[in-house]
């Protein structure tokens, strides 16, 4: 298990983000004062289902969005409250695969377009990158000239992290990977993603809804609900001896068939 | 009570769904999974008379002696609801959104004869049973779990015989997933719940048809099924649902669910028993726990 040495890679502090009010809605507090670290190797989940923050945790420690208060550090350097140009080092150093491979590719471009986007949005060299990042996720290196919509669901995120490779990031983000996926795929692309942070020695940030996916994926975890981390430990620890009410509760809705047969 | 025989669905003279049989007892749950592409949602749409333009169910299916395929749209819309009604996946896209919930409900009564005043009444009473207490609130005002009870209340106000589920809980959080099958379980007359989650059928249902490729390819009682399948395609379904520790590999299918199948065992392409055998179709064969391959695992 890799211990974070040194400053971690990302440092939330105080995090908390207020979506004002408007005429149809009243105001929410998404995120109520969230701190955590993640270190250099580490494999760190976030658990919660929807309206728990985890999404917008995830768009401020990804410099989508500015938090209301509080600070996020990436190895160190301040990343609130700056421009789009200050932070193109961000968006180098981490990548981040969404839920549907399906709203996040661009149905008019060919893979190899795809997949070379973020080099040529950061104006690096494309060459022969795309066939290898192709081959590296398992796909033939004539998919480059096909189109989404021509592959199945599986595919479509052996893309998705093909893209996010693209520019040898230090962080890959997850957001609910493999939570479209049938069940038969779904393996294919955790053994898949498993292996690329070992050869890349990647961080990974996987965010889930489903505890039992954490925990095969990653060492740490934190836990969510109603925009405050409830709990937070080795995932081994909060799987076996959950110490709040509602990771308890989390851990009883979910169905397990080992538990039922 | 509910009996298919051979239910074969075609589009463009491809079989999309292929001699499926089943019957379901009064009180009885049957769980119908499979992964997208199977033909579940399929099988399910012709029994309700919902198939899209263009496709078409031959063969049989009956509810308590009344024919369900190949009957005028007339008489199909005296049934939906009233015998034979379903709970889909996705309760926004299902429920008016400018109409107030406890109208909804009472809306599929009237539709079937039930006079006004007692079909209000008893679209209180349905939607106290869910847990919604809030008749005049529209959809919108209301969180996913609560819609989806909504949708049950509607599914159930017609007292059905058969209550069909496509995917009732995959949109919804663990914890609201959990209320919803327990409501299921408790006020639902009888079952067939589909879905691609094996956990969620083993919560939920007795019994089990697993489809692959437009087919019936193993049924039985469910925990005979899920603890000795026997079809290569089942095996492999139950070992990639179960999560390995941290650092080893999951088991996999290889490959993903085809547009187009292979002849004979759907599964062959897939399968890393396939052998020339299985270029030919394998029957659904067995009393009781039925499965249809060459090369069964012991």
């Amino acid at each position: 298990m890799p211990t974070p040495a040194g400053t971690p890679v990302i440092e939330a502090r105080d995090l908390t983000r207020v979506y004002r009010a408007s005429r149809f809605k009243p105001g929410v507090e998404a995120l109520r004062g969230v701190s955590l670290d993640i270190g250099r190797g580490e494999r760190f989940g976030i658990v919660g289902e929807s309206g728990s923050g985890k999404s917008t945790l995830l768009r401020l420690l990804c410099g989508l969005d500015r938090p209301t208060s509080g600070s996020v550090r990436f190895e160190g350097r301040e990343i609130t409250g700056l421009g789009e140009r200050q932070l193109r080092f961000l968006r180098d150093d981490l990548q981040i695969v969404f839920q549907d491979p399906m709203s996040s590719l661009d149905p008019r471009m060919r893979v190899r377009d795809i997949v070379a986007e973020p080099l040529v949005a950061l104006g690096r060299p494309v060459g022969d990158r795309v066939a290898q990042l192709l081959t590296e996720v398992g796909l033939p290196a004539s998919a480059a000239d096909r189109y989404p919509h021509q592959f199945s669901g599986g595919q479509r995120q052996r893309i998705a992290i093909a893209r996010a490779l693209a520019p040898n990031p230090k962080v890959l983000v997850a957001d609910e990977p493999v939570s479209a996926l049938d069940v038969s795929v779904r393996g294919q692309i955790l053994n898949l993603l498993a292996d690329l942070i070992d050869t890349h020695g990647l961080t990974l940030v996987f965010v889930s809804h489903d505890l039992s996916v954490v925990r095969h994926v990653c060492e740490s975890v934190a836990v969510m609900h109603r925009g405050v981390v409830v709990e937070r430990g080795l995932v081994d620890d909060v799987w076996s001896r959950p110490q709040h009410d509602y990771t308890r509760t989390l851990l009883q809705a979910v169905p397990t068939l080992e538990g039922l047969l | 009570m509910l009996s298919v025989e051979a239910l074969t669905v075609r589009a463009d003279g491809v079989e999309l769904v292929r001699e499926v049989s089943f019957g379901i007892a009064p009180g009885e749950r049957v769980g119908l999974i499979g992964e997208s592409g199977s033909g579940k949602s399929l099988t399910a749409l012709s029994l309700m008379g919902l198939l899209p333009e263009g496709v078409s169910a031959t063969g049989s299916a009956t509810l308590q002696d009344q024919p369900l395929l190949g009957v005028p749209d007339k008489r199909v819309k005296g049934l939906r609801g009233r015998v034979v009604s379903m709970v889909f996946q996705e309760p926004m896209t299902a429920l008016n959104p400018t109409m107030r919930v406890g109208a909804q409900v009472s809306e599929v009564m009237t539709l079937h004869g039930v006079p006004r005043a007692e079909a209000r009444e008893r679209a209180l009473d349905l939607l106290g049973r869910v847990g919604v207490e809030a008749p005049r609130a529209y959809p919108h005002q209301l969180s996913g779990g609560q819609r989806q009870r909504v949708m049950l209340a509607i599914a159930l106000a017609n007292e059905p015989s058969l209550l069909i589920c496509d995917e009732p809980t995959t949109a919804l959080d663990v914890t609201v997933q959990k209320q919803m099958l327990e409501l299921i379980v408790e006020l639902a007359p009888a079952v067939l719940f589909i879905t691609h989650d094996l956990a969620v059928v083993a919560s939920v249902c007795s019994r089990v048809l697993v489809m692959y490729g437009g087919r019936v390819v193993e049924s039985g009682p469910l925990r005979e099924v899920f603890t000795n399948p026997r079809h290569r395609y089942t095996e492999g379904l139950l070992a990639a649902s179960k999560l390995t520790p941290r650092g080893t590999r999951l088991p996999i299918i290889p490959g993903a669910v085809p547009s187009r199948f292979p002849s004979g065992c759907p599964f062959r392409d897939r399968c890393a028993h396939a052998s020339p055998a299985c270029e030919s179709d394998p029957a659904l064969t067995g009393e009781g726990h039925a499965y249809a391959c060459w090369h069964p695992r012991d």
